[in-house]
């Protein structure tokens, strides 16, 4: 009993290890079978610290950051620097793939040479061998092929090797090797049709399932000058931003996924159809940030001063039924708000229709009503947070500083501008910010309401109204000319972070929120 | 002990090694398709296994998926031999060096538009099975007998508009250059232009052509009061309560008419101008993956198993898309539904699948909002469009 009491802990400890090292091994045996080298490296390297960490006294301390390392670098540091990566290459639509890989394709392509000829087969197997009879239709001339050696002769159509033990004028056997039926043929379609047999110039492979013809590898790669000759036609296609190119034929396709540098962040400086708009689309971009959190935050507050009051009645009730908003899914909401909206049928433009001295707003096609829309659906969405946070906060306000400011005499505005607010801001306003951050990126909403709309007439470039700048650096990465551009949008994502990073970073400064809570404690 | 070591890791060998063997190997067969298409494929792959002896696994993926997962999935070495996927894709594909050309054993059992969707220069990299197309639907009730020709059209459009019942003589979703596009192409409207062999060229583009500048000026005309300018859910909920005469778009909407008890009728489009017009033809079909060990027999498989009426006939009846296999479309044209959409389809031109596409649809789309709200005129609007399409695919070089 003693015992257990006392090692507890310790077994405990080994069966976790365990557990971990189980799964680690695991995830290295799957990494050998597939010859991920990248991932058996770090597998080791993680299981041995781990190992060491938790078994050995010397380290301690570490016990308890790494868990929590451990998921900060796989779930932030990672992709961080993962991005990073893609921003400085041509990763999309048309360079998918490693160039080792696109050099495979090209290599194995072929054509049919002027002296190609097709000739009809049959195959006879013995174990896990083929030979193969050939026969060309229009000379009758005939050949055997042989998987062992991937070696073929001329030979005669009486060969002592060929017999028709059956007289039914086909051959059955050849040394001992059965011929194969077209059933048996399909079940060892996987080996013969892989089969590359070298004649002449060409190679000998299975067109379909009943012929064999020569054909010629189209395309070379020479590894010490790095390019590629097309055998056919006597072309060079040398390397160029992530496709082979000639000057005459252009490129061929597929292209590869290659490091071009800072190609991508030069686009974005240079591109006329990303400055132009900027200026318009991050000063809306940064009113819309604004506006979300002032007008959130300003009636989360209020209601939370009202429900803060003993006096109100039925306080539960109302709080549950002000948490609603945020406890539905904001992607549902949105669509359902959208519906309301619409200008021909919402329920919205109805009401306003049917009531004296207004009529219907054009929500989605000007821009003005759109941007109020969205604040507004926002607002629904985004008070029960504010309310939520500061509820808590208020709780935390000491009781004494209101009667002291009672026994001074001051009015319920002085209450609340002198005591509550101040104090209420030292917690809340690192959430503001995160808040403001928030919305800065609030791709969700702004997309499903009106995918970044109405469209402004005139316009040089596709950004649309209501567009901030994820929303229209979204639409620039994926609808261009050549499909999705992974790399110019890791590119936009790393400036609009920088961004949203900086004004954080004044943020914080210029309230010195940080600081104050620390001196609070 | 050593003995349990060794037994252990051999245990979790395999088990590591059934993990990764879900890929395409040698002699046995992968597919990847949607829920529409597993029950058809997982019913015949019995046959074909028992018959030759070769393993089929059918792998159940979200339709959008399939294109996704084969850009990953493929290079690495875990992908499918065959995918099931739409003509649409085939751009990207190709691009991307993801599949390979196919070749049919009967191609003139299949129709040619649906053929024609999956040629890609001169190779074919699909295996065609459904086809769709957009059309008419019109309200018996409402309009007796379809208009044959624009004038007709515009004439029922004003007709029936009633403001005072709510009642509109035609309604279609907006903005959305999907259901635009045969007004543009029946006035002389392209999206893209040929060079001689057939070729899409990205660098001519039509849609501010005279063709399509009529046909968005007489549309805006309509709009003006007598079409709703409104989107997919609310044009639906406006015909299947029956208050519009005629409503254009695709065969998915049958089941929701149908339960409203609408009497209609589906039938293709008024000519325009003495011209056919041409909807955007989408096509189905099965593709064979660039990283497949056994392209010859996804290919048998295809040619001997797939392409069989019954088989076609039977993706057919789990949902709805009209055959593009001559022999199974024959046998569902006896529905009414059907028929029309082949007839629609027939004379439709497939969806762009080039690439260079993805720049077109939201430059489109903003064209027809402008025009259709009378901020621009529609030549502005459509020359706009197309200068921001323009540029779009050469900064995309």
């Amino acid at each position: 009993m003693d015992f257990w009491r006392k090692y507890k802990s310790y077994f405990l400890k080994l069966i976790f290890l365990a557990i971990f090292n189980a799964l680690a091994l695991w995830s290295l045996i799957v990494g050998i079978a597939t010859e991920g080298w990248i991932l058996v490296a770090l597998t080791v390297l993680v299981m041995v610290l781990i190992n060491y960490i938790y078994l050995s006294d010397k380290v301690y301390p570490l016990r308890y950051i790494i868990p929590g390392t451990f998921f900060m670098i796989i779930l932030v540091v990672y992709p961080i620097f993962y991005t990073i990566y893609i921003s400085t290459t041509n990763y999309g639509t048309g360079n998918m793939l490693d160039k080792e890989q696109v050099i495979n394709q090209l290599e194995g392509r072929t054509f049919l040479p002027e002296d190609t000829r097709e000739y009809n087969f049959t195959a006879f197997k013995s174990d896990d061998e083929f030979k193969l009879l050939f026969e060309d239709p229009e000379t009758g001339d005939v050949m055997l092929g042989d998987t062992i050696d991937n070696s073929i002769e001329d030979i005669s159509a009486d060969d002592d090797r060929l017999i028709d033990s059956t007289g039914d004028g086909e051959i059955d056997e050849i040394n001992g090797y059965e011929r194969l039926e077209q059933q048996e043929l399909i079940q060892n379609l996987g080996r013969l049709e892989n089969l590359r047999i070298d004649y002449g110039d060409n190679e000998l492979r299975m067109k379909d399932l009943n012929n064999f013809a020569l054909y010629r590898q189209r395309y070379e790669y020479i590894e010490e000058e790095d390019k590629i000759i097309d055998l056919r036609d006597g072309y060079e296609f040398t390397p160029v931003m992530g496709h082979f190119y000639n000057e005459e034929i252009g490129r061929l396709s597929p292209g590869y996924r290659t490091y071009v540098g800072l190609r991508n962040y030069r686009r974005l400086l240079t591109d006329q159809r990303i400055l132009q708009p900027f200026f318009r689309v991050f000063v809306w971009t940064f009113a819309w940030a604004i506006l979300s959190v002032g007008t959130t935050f300003v009636l989360g507050l209020l209601l939370a001063l009202i429900l803060d009051d003993p006096k109100l009645k039925f306080r539960k009730f109302y709080r549950t039924i002000l948490i609603v908003p945020y406890a539905m899914p904001a992607f549902i909401s949105v669509l359902i708000w959208r519906g309301l909206f619409n200008p021909e049928v919402g329920v919205i433009n109805q009401m306003l229709d049917s009531l004296p001295f207004l009529s219907a707003l054009p929500f989605m096609h000007s821009i003005f009503w759109t941007r109020a829309a969205l604040v507004f659906i926002n607002l629904w969405l985004g008070f029960p947070y504010m309310l939520l946070i500061t509820l808590g906060a208020l709780q935390s306000i000491d009781e004494n500083l209101y009667e002291a400011a009672k026994i001074d005499g001051a009015s319920i505005w002085q209450k609340f501008r002198y005591i509550t607010l101040p104090l209420l801001l030292i917690t809340v306003a690192p959430l503001l910010i995160a808040s403001f951050a928030f919305n800065f990126n609030n791709f969700n909403i702004i997309y499903l309401f009106n995918e970044g709309r109405p469209a402004i007439a005139g316009a040089q470039t596709p950004a649309g109204g209501t567009d901030i700048l994820i929303s229209y650096t979204y639409r620039l990465s994926f609808e261009t000319g050549r499909g999705a551009d992974f790399g110019l949008a890791s590119a936009v994502t790393l400036v609009i972070f920088l961004i949203t990073a900086t004004i954080t970073w004044f943020n914080f400064r210029f309230t010195g929120a940080l600081e104050e809570v620390k001196e609070n404690e | 002990m050593k003995k349990v070591i060794g037994l252990m890791l051999a245990l979790v060998m395999v088990l590591g090694m059934a993990n990764v063997a879900e890929a395409s190997t040698s002699g046995q067969l992968l597919i990847w398709a949607d829920d529409t298409r597993t029950p058809v494929l997982e019913d015949i792959k019995g046959e074909f296994e028992e018959m030759y002896g070769i393993p089929v696994e059918v792998q159940e993926k979200p339709f959008g998926d399939i294109r996704d997962d084969l850009a990953i999935e493929g290079p690495a070495g875990e992908g499918p031999d065959i995918i099931v996927g739409a003509h649409d894709w085939m751009g990207e594909l190709v691009a991307n060096g993801l599949i390979e050309p196919i070749s049919l054993n009967a191609p003139e059992q299949f129709m040619e538009t649906g053929l024609d969707a999956f040629t890609w220069g001169e190779d074919l990299y699909g295996m065609p099975y459904a086809i769709e197309a957009i059309g008419l639907f019109y309200n018996r009730d409402m309009v007796e007998e379809p208009p044959a020709t624009f004038e007709e059209f515009a004439q029922i459009v004003r007709d029936l508009r009633d403001r005072d019942e709510g009642k509109y003589g035609f309604v279609m979703p907006q903005p959305d250059p999907y259901h635009t596009f045969p007004f543009f192409s029946g006035f002389g409207g392209y999206v893209f232009g040929e060079d001689e062999d057939g070729v899409l060229n990205p660098l001519d583009i039509g849609l501010n052509n005279e063709g399509s500048i009529r046909a968005l000026e007489e549309l805006v005309e309509l709009y003006d009061g007598y079409i709703p300018y409104i989107d997919y859910e609310t044009m639906m909920s406006i015909f299947t309560s029956g208050d519009a005469g005629m409503m254009l778009t695709g065969p998915w909407a049958v089941a929701d008419i149908r339960d409203a008890g609408i009497d209609y009728g589906f039938t293709r489009l008024p000519t325009m101008n003495g011209n056919e017009p041409r909807p955007f033809v989408g096509v189905q079909g099965f593709m064979i993956s660039s990283f497949s060990e056994n392209r010859i027999l996804a290919q048998t498989f295809l040619n001997d198993f797939v392409a069989q009426e019954d088989v076609m006939y039977r993706f057919y009846e789990i949902d709805d898309r009209p055959p593009t296999f001559i022999p199974a479309g024959d046998r569902a044209s006896e529905d009414p539904d059907t028929a029309g959409v082949l007839e629609s389809a027939e004379t439709g031109v497939p969806m762009p699948a080039i690439t260079e596409m993805a720049a077109v649809w939201s430059a489109w789309e903003d064209a027809l909002s402008l025009a259709l709200n009378q901020d621009q005129t529609a030549e502005e609007a459509l020359n706009d469009a197309v200068e921001q399409i323009i540029r779009t695919i050469e900064e995309g070089e």
